[in-house]
């Protein structure tokens, strides 16, 4: 049997919302699940190397003034960043992760090495839009 | 599968997911998996109150056998069989 396809739009570029995408992932990559990953606006800021898993740069989505109790928490539970959690489910299953050209030129990312190690290309809108009528999963954070 | 007969079974791996949370004895298993034979016993140890749900629907997804857990003091053994 083929492999489910997830196809996951990930527009957000806070810290709380990127940790529920990567334990969504980690769930995807149990599963053998194909993972395509769409990095749109504020995402691409949060994939910029001056950012990535740095929680000082992020910020909170929801309930921002509670963003030490929240980062301790996820210590003190040895819950892993977002980017530890993107990794390992890269090296369980197939998950790609493409940035949105625009996003990446709105906050000075023009190529691929100025995103962190685990994006693997910068794609336009169309991409976005093809994966997500072949996906069997679509998710949008 | 009884709790005494899962406390007898021969298993041929042992999965310690205690310090993990979820998703972590999940992923955890799914590594383990691959490195045993068809038909072996594997046993996921998980304090981790959702990997008792988890893990018998990730079985059944991936064409495991879900044997059944026993709940220990503070943690789970969950015992599985590979396809």
């Amino acid at each position: 049997m083929a492999n489910k396809k997830m196809c996951l739009g990930l527009f957000t570029g806070s810290v709380d919302k990127l940790t529920a995408a990567g334990i969504i992932l980690g769930g995807a990559a149990a599963m053998d699940m194909k993972v395509d990953i769409y990095v749109l606006l504020q995402g691409a800021r949060a994939f910029k190397k001056d950012v990535g898993d740095n929680p000082d740069k992020l910020q909170m989505a929801e309930n921002p003034d509670m963003k030490a109790e929240f980062l301790q928490s996820l210590k003190n539970l040895k819950v892993k960043t977002w980017v530890e959690f993107f990794k390992e489910a890269k090296e369980i299953t197939d998950v790609k992760i493409h940035i949105c050209g625009l996003a990446g030129k709105i906050w000075g990312g023009e190529k691929l090495d100025d995103f962190i190690g685990i994006a693997d290309d910068i794609c336009g809108i169309g991409a976005y839009i093809t994966a997500a009528q072949e996906a069997d999963v679509n998710l949008f954070i | 599968m009884t709790s005494e007969e899962l406390k007898e079974l021969k298993v041929t791996k042992t999965v310690d997911a205690r310090g993990t949370a979820c998703p972590g004895p999940l992923l955890e298993a799914k590594k383990a998996i691959g490195t045993i034979k068809p038909s072996d016993i594997m046993e996921v140890l998980s304090a981790d109150e959702g990997t008792k749900v988890d893990i018998p629907k990730w079985c059944t997804k991936q064409g495991h056998e879900y044997l059944g857990t026993i709940e220990v003091s503070g943690y789970f053994r969950i015992f599985m069989k590979k396809h």
